[in-house]
C-alpha cells in the first residue's frame, strides 16, 4: 500500500528545508491512530523566508507569458493524474475520507482545476476603449503580487488546487498553509509542482494556525489573502486584511437547506439526502445539513432515508467498498457527538445513528454512525449551527413560502438545493433562497467552471470560476492622448 | 484555570472541554482547526454576553469532568 514519507519539510524557494525553530508535529491516521509522518511546525522566520522567496520569484513569474503559465498548469494537471493513486491514498490516510471519494472526486477535480485555469488564462483579455476621437483608454490585467492562502482540513488537495491554480494563472506567487490536521497531500502536490514551476513561485508552510497561520496574517508582505474555513476565523482574516488594506476572499461556514417537494424525483432525491450530508462524513462547508421535507411526504421520505442511512457501509477508508470513512480526528468527533446531545436536549429525536462506532475493527479510529435528527425546528441550535459531521436535521414544511422563509432564517448562505420536477417552482425557490450555490435535483457537485462562494456570513468572493481572476489581478489603465494639439488651458 | 487570555488550542487539550463548550453554545474547532486566538476573542465573536460567567462555569464544569465528576 502507498505510504507517505516519514518526514516532510517546508517547501520554500524550490527547496525542502527544516523549520528555523526546530518544532514539529505528527500527522496521524484518524482511522487507526497510527502516526503517518512528522511535519514542521513553522514559525515567524520560516514565514518571512517564504514571503521573501515568493517576492523574488514574482519579479520573473509576472513576466512569464500566459501561454507559458498555461502550459505549466497543464503539466501540473498531468502530473496529478499520473500520481493519482498515491495522492488519493495519502489523502485518505491523512484525512479519513474513503478512497472511492479521493480517487473518484478529490484528485480528478484537482487536476481538472489546473486544466480549467490553464484554459481560462488564455481567454483573458484587456480592453481598449476610444473615449473620444483623440483619446484611447487601455485596461490591462496585471498580477497582484504575493498571495497568502490558508486552507482547511476537509479537502486539503482540492482546496489547494482551488487556491493555487487561479493564482498561478493570474501571474501571482503563493505562500500557502494547509491545516496542521491534514498537511500531507498538499506537500505531495508541492513535490509535483516543483518539477514544473520555477523556485519560489509556490511555497508551502506547515504548522498550527495559532503560530504559522497567525504569522501569515500578520506579515506585511502579502498583497492578498485567501482563506477557506470557519466564519469565526474568517473574521480574523478579514481583520488582518483590513489592517494591511489588502483584499481577502473568504469561503466560510454554512448550514445549507436541502429542500424536498412531493414531486421530487423520488429515488434520486433520497440519494440526494445522503450525498448532501454523508459525502466526506458530512465535513463539507456546503453540506445539506438542513433537510426540509414537505409534510405530505415527510413520514415516508424519512423512513426511506433512515433505511438508506442504516445501510451505509462505514469502514476503514482505504477499503474500496467503504462508503463513509473516519471523522478527521477525535476533537471533531467529540464536537459532533456533543451536537447530537444538544439536539436531543432541544427535543429532536434520533431517527438513526447518533453514536460513535467502535465495532468491526474500528475501535482505534474516530467513526460515527450516519445520523438523522427528526422533528427538528429550524430555530434549534442543531439547525442553526454548523455541526460538520454526518448529521442531517429533518424539518417539516407545508408551503413554498414557509420553506423559503426557513431556508433564509440562517446566518449562512453557502449551498442549498431544491428537489422538484416543476421547473417553475424550482426556479422560484432557487431564486428566493439567499445562497451562493443552489443545486436543482442534485447536490454537492463542485466542478470547475461554476462559481462557488457564499452569501451573508458564508463568505466574500467566488472560486472555481474564472471570475476569481478578478480578485487575483489588478487593473492598469493606460490613458493615451492621440492628439498633437495642446489643451490650451495655459 | 481558563482565562480570557488562554489560547483556544490549549483549552482543547483539557478533557471534556470541546463537548462542554458545544453544550454551552460555543464550538472551539472548525474545518480551519482550533480557533487561532484566545478564548476571550472567540467568546466575543460568538457574542457570549457574560464572558466571565461562561469562564467561571467552564472552569467548574471542565474541572469536574477532568476529575471524573459529573
Amino acid at each position: 500500500m502507498v505510504k507517505p514519507d516519514s518526514n516532510y519539510k517546508l517547501f520554500i524557494d524550490g527547496q525542502w528545508v527544516d523549520g528555523k525553530e526546530g518544532k514539529t508535529f505528527k500527522a496521524a491516521n484518524p482511522a487507526n491512530g497510527e502516526t503517518l509522518a512528522t511535519c514542521v511546525d513553522a514559525g515567524k522566520e520560516d514565514v518571512d523566508l517564504a514571503v521573501s522567496a515568493a517576492w523574488k520569484a514574482f519579479e520573473t513569474w509576472k513576466h512569464v507569458s500566459p501561454q507559458e503559465r498555461s502550459r505549466m498548469l497543464l503539466k501540473i494537471a498531468d502530473l496529478i493524474d499520473a500520481n493519482a493513486e498515491r495522492l488519493a491514498m495519502i489523502e485518505t490516510l491523512d484525512n479519513g475520507k474513503p478512497i472511492r471519494e479521493t480517487l473518484g472526486i478529490d484528485v480528478p477535480l484537482s487536476s481538472d482545476h489546473f486544466r480549467y485555469f490553464a484554459a481560462a488564462v488564455r481567454t483573458e483579455e484587456g480592453q481598449a476603449v476610444m473615449i473620444d476621437q483623440d483619446t484611447l483608454s487601455l485596461i490591462l490585467h496585471e498580477p497582484i503580487g504575493v498571495v497568502g492562502q490558508i486552507i482547511p482540513w476537509n479537502f486539503p488537495l482540492l482546496m489547494g488546487a482551488w487556491k493555487m491554480a487561479p493564482a498561478l494563472a493570474a501571474g501571482d506567487t503563493v505562500v500557502i498553509k494547509p491545516s496542521s490536521t491534514t498537511s500531507l497531500s498538499l506537500l505531495e502536490l508541492a513535490k509535483l509542482m516543483n518539477q514544473v514551476l520555477p523556485p519560489g513561485v509556490v511555497n508551502v508552510i506547515t504548522g498550527r494556525g495559532s503560530a504559522a497561520g497567525n504569522h501569515i496574517l500578520e506579515h506585511p508582505g502579502f498583497r492578498k489573502l485567501g482563506f477557506t474555513g470557519s466564519t469565526e476565523v474568517g473574521y480574523t482574516i478579514a481583520d488582518a486584511a483590513a489592517k494591511k488594506l489588502i483584499p481577502a476572499t473568504l469561503e466560510l461556514g454554512g448550514k445549507s437547506a436541502n429542500i424536498f417537494f412531493p414531486d421530487a424525483p423520488w429515488e434520486k432525491a433520497v440519494e440526494g439526502v445522503l450525498v448532501g450530508i454523508l459525502f466526506n462524513q458530512g465535513q463539507v462547508c456546503c453540506a445539506g445539513s438542513r433537510v426540509f421535507v414537505h409534510a405530505d411526504i415527510y413520514d415516508k421520505f424519512l423512513a426511506e432515508c433512515v433505511a438508506m442511512f442504516n445501510q451505509v457501509k462505514v469502514g476503514l477508508p482505504w477499503e474500496k467498498d467503504t462508503q463513509m470513512g473516519a471523522i478527521v480526528n477525535g476533537d471533531q468527533l467529540q464536537k459532533i457527538l456533543a451536537y447530537v446531545e444538544v439536539g436531543m436536549k432541544e427535543g429532536a429525536k434520533v431517527a438513526c445513528g447518533g453514536k460513535r462506532i467502535t465495532a468491526g475493527g474500528l475501535d482505534k479510529g474516530f467513526f460515527m454512525q450516519p445520523t438523522i435528527l427528526a422533528g427538528v425546528d429550524n430555530r434549534m441550535r442543531v439547525a442553526q449551527e454548523e455541526i460538520f459531521g454526518p448529521v442531517a436535521t429533518f424539518i417539516k414544511f407545508r408551503t413554498e413560502a414557509e420553506v423559503v422563509a426557513m431556508a433564509n432564517d440562517s446566518e449562512y448562505g453557502l449551498g442549498g438545493a431544491v428537489w422538484t420536477k416543476d421547473i417553475n417552482r424550482a426556479m422560484r425557490v432557487a431564486n428566493a433562497v439567499e445562497t451562493g450555490r443552489m443545486w436543482v435535483n442534485n447536490y454537492n457537485n463542485l466542478p470547475a467552471h461554476a462559481p462557488f462562494g457564499g452569501y451573508k456570513k458564508s463568505g466574500i468572493g467566488r472560486e472555481t470560476h474564472k471570475m476569481i481572476l478578478e480578485h487575483l489581478t489588478q487593473k492598469k489603465n493606460i490613458f493615451i492622448s492621440l492628439s498633437e494639439a495642446k489643451i490650451g488651458l495655459y | 484555570m481558563v482565562t480570557r487570555e488562554t489560547q483556544v488550542e490549549e483549552l482543547m487539550k483539557m478533557p471534556g472541554a470541546i463537548a462542554w463548550c458545544v453544550l454551552h453554545g460555543v464550538s472551539l474547532f472548525s474545518c480551519a482547526g482550533a480557533f487561532p486566538g484566545t478564548v476571550g476573542r472567540l467568546l466575543e465573536l460568538k457574542l457570549v454576553k457574560d464572558i466571565d460567567g461562561f469562564l467561571r462555569d467552564l472552569n467548574d464544569g471542565v474541572g469536574q469532568d477532568a476529575l471524573g465528576g459529573p
